[in-house]
């Protein structure tokens, strides 16, 4: 799916929540006009669209990082209350309930299970956040040897991975190739340092260090984050293994073959870019 | 109750039930002399509405306390953050303020952990050797799970919870 289709996810959904009180409490005015008139027809036909409103809730509940397992499980109920035969005073009185408890869920969902993200849908490509980031960095002309990128890849996966060793051993390994690294590719050695240090100091379960490596007030147009001069030693430790980590991710991302495993571990930048 | 080494806790729910059927038998034995004579056999297994969920919490946790040495071995100490579903399977170890605790009368506790990079979600399918609350600064020792076994953002599945004292800075207030 690409980038603009998520975009219009994101669009289609604030009209997919007023569809859900639409079809059901519409279901149940068609109903009602058909009890009131006493028309001819199954009254039962009107119920389908609570159903419909239903499924259009479980996909909005889907949608979101907290998965709702009530308004998840709403269709069932929905196809419980079709199948069960009623007269029809009882089904256009059910009817009216179900989307009150619909409508209600609705509610639910929005301010107890948070805002929907733009999930990434069938991971072939990046999305917004992350194909910013990594756009930035390639404006910055930093395209190093595909062997570098390749490592940056590796060291970026087995970090998500929590194979904090191996990604270690993997960036120790590129920064001995990087020894005249000038400008950006200076900036990316001292990605793959920090990240080798770090990741060592996870392996063995050790806390932050008094003195780490951090990236230099040059780096900071290539950062996703620049840390702030009120940070303490703390949030600089974390920030510059975020920095570094998805400074890795960008300049993998020049290798074309490493993009499927880059890809599977979205997620992991999107969260480190604080998505 | 303690067998063993095992505190072994029963759920406010298996109590519930317990003292429900147990007014039950109470109520009709006094009514019903076809209940009165069934009593031998209506007794033994009134109190196994209480046996059976102990024995299930003894066996779990006892399950679990084997099963802590060896996540104290293998699991890193990580970040919130850091955890990701390219983590699911990987043991860990994450140390955090206590954020909020659910479930804890179903002896199947759910826990918000927070440390200064994030918060994420801790289960526990057993009950706790402490009795954690909110704001408590624990260590967490765990598996990273699926929150619905193959779908959902990744979750802790917590092996071990325990209360730690550390200075409130280095964590999450």
């Amino acid at each position: 799916m690409s980038n603009d289709n998520s975009r219009d996810i994101t669009v289609l959904n604030p009209w997919l929540e007023y569809l859900v009180p639409l079809l059901s409490f519409g279901g149940a005015l068609v109903g009602i006009f058909f009890w009131v008139t006493t028309a001819s027809v199954d009254y039962r036909i009107s119920i389908l669209g609570c159903v419909l409103a239903s499924w259009v809730l479980a996909y909005l509940a889907w949608m979101r990082p907290k998965k709702d397992i009530v308004a998840l499980s709403t269709p069932v109920y929905s196809f419980i209350f079709l199948a069960v035969p009623t007269d029809n005073f009882s089904a256009v009185v059910l009817e009216v309930l179900y989307a009150v408890s619909l409508t209600i869920l609705l509610i639910r969902l929005k301010y107890r299970f948070g805002a929907q993200v733009v999930k990434v849908p069938d991971k072939k490509e990046l999305v917004d956040p992350v194909k910013i980031y990594v756009e930035k960095i390639h404006e910055t002309g930093l395209f190093p040897h595909p062997g570098i990128a390749h490592t940056a890849a590796v060291v970026f996966v087995r970090f998500a991975e929590g194979e904090f060793f191996d990604a270690a051993r993997a960036a120790k390994s590129s920064i001995a190739e990087q020894n005249d690294a000038v400008g950006p590719e200076l900036c990316l050695k001292r990605a793959f340092e920090i990240v080798r240090e770090q990741s060592n100091l996870l392996d063995q379960s050790l806390p932050a260090p008094e003195t780490f490596l951090t990236f230099s007030a040059d780096d900071a147009p290539m950062l996703a984050q620049v840390p702030d001069p009120k940070f303490g030693k703390s949030e600089e430790y974390d920030t510059a293994l975020e920095n570094a980590l998805l400074i890795l991710f960008a300049v993998a991302w020049n290798v074309e073959s490493d993009r499927p495993h880059l890809l599977q571990c979205q997620a992991f930048a999107q969260r480190l870019l604080g998505q | 109750m303690r067998i063993g080494n095992v505190d072994v806790k029963v759920s406010i729910i298996a109590i519930a039930v317990f003292v429900f059927f147990t007014i039950i038998l109470l109520v009709s034995s006094v009514y019903s002399p076809e209940v009165r004579s069934q009593l031998i056999w209506l007794i033994p297994v009134l109190f196994m509405l209480l046996v059976i969920p102990m024995a299930l919490n003894y066996m779990s946790r006892k399950e679990y306390a084997d099963m802590e040495p060896q996540y104290e071995a293998v699991a890193k100490t990580v970040r919130v953050k850091l955890i990701n579903e390219s983590m699911i399977g990987k043991p860990v170890r994450i140390e955090g303020v206590v954020e909020r605790v659910n479930f804890r009368f179903l002896n199947r506790p759910q826990y918000i952990i927070a440390d200064r990079s994030g918060s994420i979600s801790v289960k526990m399918f057993t009950s706790p050797n402490e009795d954690v609350k909110v704001n408590d600064i624990v260590e967490v020792l765990g598996q990273v799970i699926h929150r619905y076994l193959v779908t959902g953002d990744p979750c802790v599945n917590c092996i071990s919870i325990k209360k730690i004292k550390k200075p409130a800075k280095d964590s999450k207030s």
